[in-house]
């Protein structure tokens, strides 16, 4: 279970996909506030790509439920706009291969807003993504490392059904941009214990999925089920993985990480997006910067090999999996010296 | 207009950098002269202080901004050319064109959500018409009948390039392909802007969606106040000044007297010039601006 508030462990739980959790945080807000509106493609009576708008518009209408043309950097630049004037703006980008077309309003605007106005206005936008490998294979391109660059932005990633919720929900009621990355193996994957009433997942902090003793894996979305399942393929000859979903990596928990490395002297970072200035290697760079001393073994990184991500049967052979992840946690216990 | 003039002159003296809106004077206070404070204006950035001022903005503190001071709305970060949000000014904050279309639509959006008739009133260049962000924006607007007027400054040139090389056809034809009004007026007119931009206006107010002006200016100056414009000929650097256009047009209607426009240039005169002094003694932005912890609402 995620480590909620102790409010929300009190509220009843059920089984939520992960694509059900975030429905439900945006229909709650919808209610909640009547500023909050939901803007996209495919998201009105169609219920949204990877049914991930299902029931919205059938409860709300299209005021509040507004199909949009294929027009992104016009969808992102009219939330900007709307929200500057009171609106709260979530935006629907089907796929995260499309943020590209709005690139100049998410980094040029969106995260400048508030800094550039002297601190006089503020953008609470949400800007809604699918990333990753799927259930249909469409769209596997993750682009989210691009965005932590960027100062201004807040970057979402959830790997649990209940933290899917916590963290739309955090995200809507936030008065800056965020951007919201669903990680599409996962949309209708494992089911999790997710509570009723509306509750926030604050940013900024990590959440040990699995304690350990031996080395530390720092994930977060698509990847947290492979390293959990690589942390249990160890486990059965007596080492001791240390798991960290980071969950949100705008802001991003740097004394989880460095705490847990000052233990486990080791660190392997793994992530679906490519290795090369991914995110990965901001978190080597700041363990680094706070713990090298603490470190007896080189790092690893694990992710996507340096291709674009190709279809079918060849897909598996670039993401990164249980085996490479289990791999990279032997390299580094075996270079450990004690 | 003769505000516009003297004050982006003075503080293109001081800023060889600052945009001069010199043949433009025109289509802004035409365009921007009859909304509400409760509308929402989205100016193209070549000197748009005049639709500030008009908003209520104080001068010293606009003029602040284009020398950098701490003073300025922007507390000297952005472009200069950033307007005061609370005055319902969408904001640059960054130096690419078109988006602020997107962000002007948004205002509009806002507006019909909150079901009333407040409009918004935007301008660009007619080198920004050709960004992807005019189209997806001006259909967006079309298709869901938001309360926005689209003017397009089509002073002939980007930068260094003439119309000729970039625009096959008037601006205000594409609005045939959006199904919505487009009227092409001379922007050297400000009586001509301010009665079809007035007309948009209210079409926008009544719920009847967006229109698109073409308003022909011209660029007096070159880019900046550093750009000499060596590309252009003598030809098409010559042609109407908007402000002589206005004034003898008062003249010869009796509206004004030789005597009464010279104490209009007069008084605004003094006024740039207390505006700019003040501007010029205030402090540079320094540390106390750099506002790490104002990244984030």
């Amino acid at each position: 279970m995620t480590a909620t508030s102790e409010k929300n462990t009190k509220t009843a739980t059920r089984r939520l996909t992960q694509t059900n959790a975030i429905i439900e945080a945006i229909a709650q807000e919808i209610r909640r506030d009547e500023r909050v509106f939901f803007v996209g493609q495919d998201i009105g009576p169609f219920g949204g790509s990877m049914q991930g708008a299902k029931g919205l518009y059938e409860e709300f209408g299209p005021s509040r439920i507004i199909d949009a043309p294929i027009s992104e950097s016009a969808m992102v630049g009219a939330a900007i706009g709307a929200a500057l004037f009171g609106r709260r703006p979530i935006v629907e980008i089907s796929f995260g291969e499309f943020l590209p077309t709005a690139m100049s309003q998410l980094i040029n605007q969106a995260p400048n807003v508030h800094y550039m106005t002297g601190g006089a206005a503020h953008v609470p936008v949400v800007i809604r993504t699918r990333v990753g490998d799927g259930p249909y294979g469409g769209h596997p391109f993750d682009y989210s490392s691009w965005f932590t660059h960027v100062p201004g932005l807040k970057i979402v990633m959830p790997a649990t059904p209940a933290d899917a919720k916590g963290l739309m929900i955090a995200a809507i009621r936030d008065d800056n941009p965020v951007l919201y990355f669903e990680s599409m193996s996962l949309a209708h994957g494992p089911r999790g214990e997710v509570p009723i009433d509306a509750y926030v997942e604050p940013f900024g902090v990590a959440r040990i999925a699995q304690p350990g003793r031996d080395v530390t894996v720092v994930t977060w979305g698509s990847m947290l089920p492979h390293s959990l399942r690589a942390a249990a393929t160890l486990a059965s000859e007596g080492i001791e993985v240390e798991v960290i979903d980071l969950r949100t990596l705008s802001p991003w928990d740097h004394g989880t990480v460095i705490s847990s490395v000052r233990r486990t002297h080791r660190l392997v970072v793994v992530h679906e997006a490519w290795v090369s200035t991914g995110f990965g290697a901001e978190v080597v760079a700041t363990v680094a910067e706070h713990a090298v001393t603490d470190l007896i073994s080189s790092v690893r990184r694990v992710g996507a090999l340096p291709i674009p991500i190709p279809s079918g049967h060849l897909r598996p052979l670039v993401l990164p999996n249980v085996a490479r992840i289990v791999e990279a946690i032997r390299q580094v216990l075996e270079r450990g010296t004690t | 207009m003769t505000l516009s003039r003297t004050l982006g002159t003075a503080l293109g003296a001081l800023n060889r950098h600052w945009f001069p809106a010199g043949g433009d004077e025109a289509t802004m206070v035409g365009s921007f002269c009859d909304l509400r404070a409760d509308d929402a204006v989205a100016p193209h950035y070549r000197d748009p202080f005049i639709v500030y001022l008009m908003r209520g903005a104080e001068m010293w503190r606009l003029a602040a901004q284009v020398l950098f001071k701490g003073a300025g709305y922007n507390k000297g970060r952005s472009v200069p050319f950033t307007g005061p949000t609370h005055l319902r000014v969408v904001p640059w904050v960054a130096g690419d064109l078109g988006t602020s279309l997107g962000v002007a639509t948004g205002a509009a959006l806002a507006f019909r959500q909150t079901s009333s008739d407040r409009v918004c009133v935007c301008s660009f260049g007619d080198g920004t018409s050709n960004r992807g962000d005019f189209h997806e924006n001006v259909n967006l607007a079309a298709v869901w009948k938001l309360p926005i007027v689209y003017v397009c400054q089509n002073n002939g040139w980007a930068i260094s390039l003439r119309a000729s090389t970039y625009l096959p056809a008037p601006i205000a034809a594409r609005s045939t392909g959006y199904g919505i009004p487009g009227i092409a007026v001379d922007g050297l007119d400000v009586e001509a802007v301010r009665s079809v931009v007035g007309e948009a206006i209210e079409r926008a107010r009544r719920g009847d969606g967006p229109s698109l002006i073409e308003a022909r200016t011209r660029r007096i100056h070159g880019h900046n106040f550093s750009d000499k414009a060596t590309y252009r000929t003598a030809e098409e650097s010559s042609g109407v000044d908007p402000l002589d256009h206005f004034a003898s047009r008062l003249l010869h209607r009796g509206e004004a007297t030789p005597a009464t426009l010279q104490q209009i240039q007069d008084s605004v005169s003094a006024e740039v010039t207390e505006a700019v002094e003040r501007a010029k003694a205030a402090a540079d932005a320094g540390p106390a601006e750099l506002g790490l912890d104002e990244v984030y609402a």
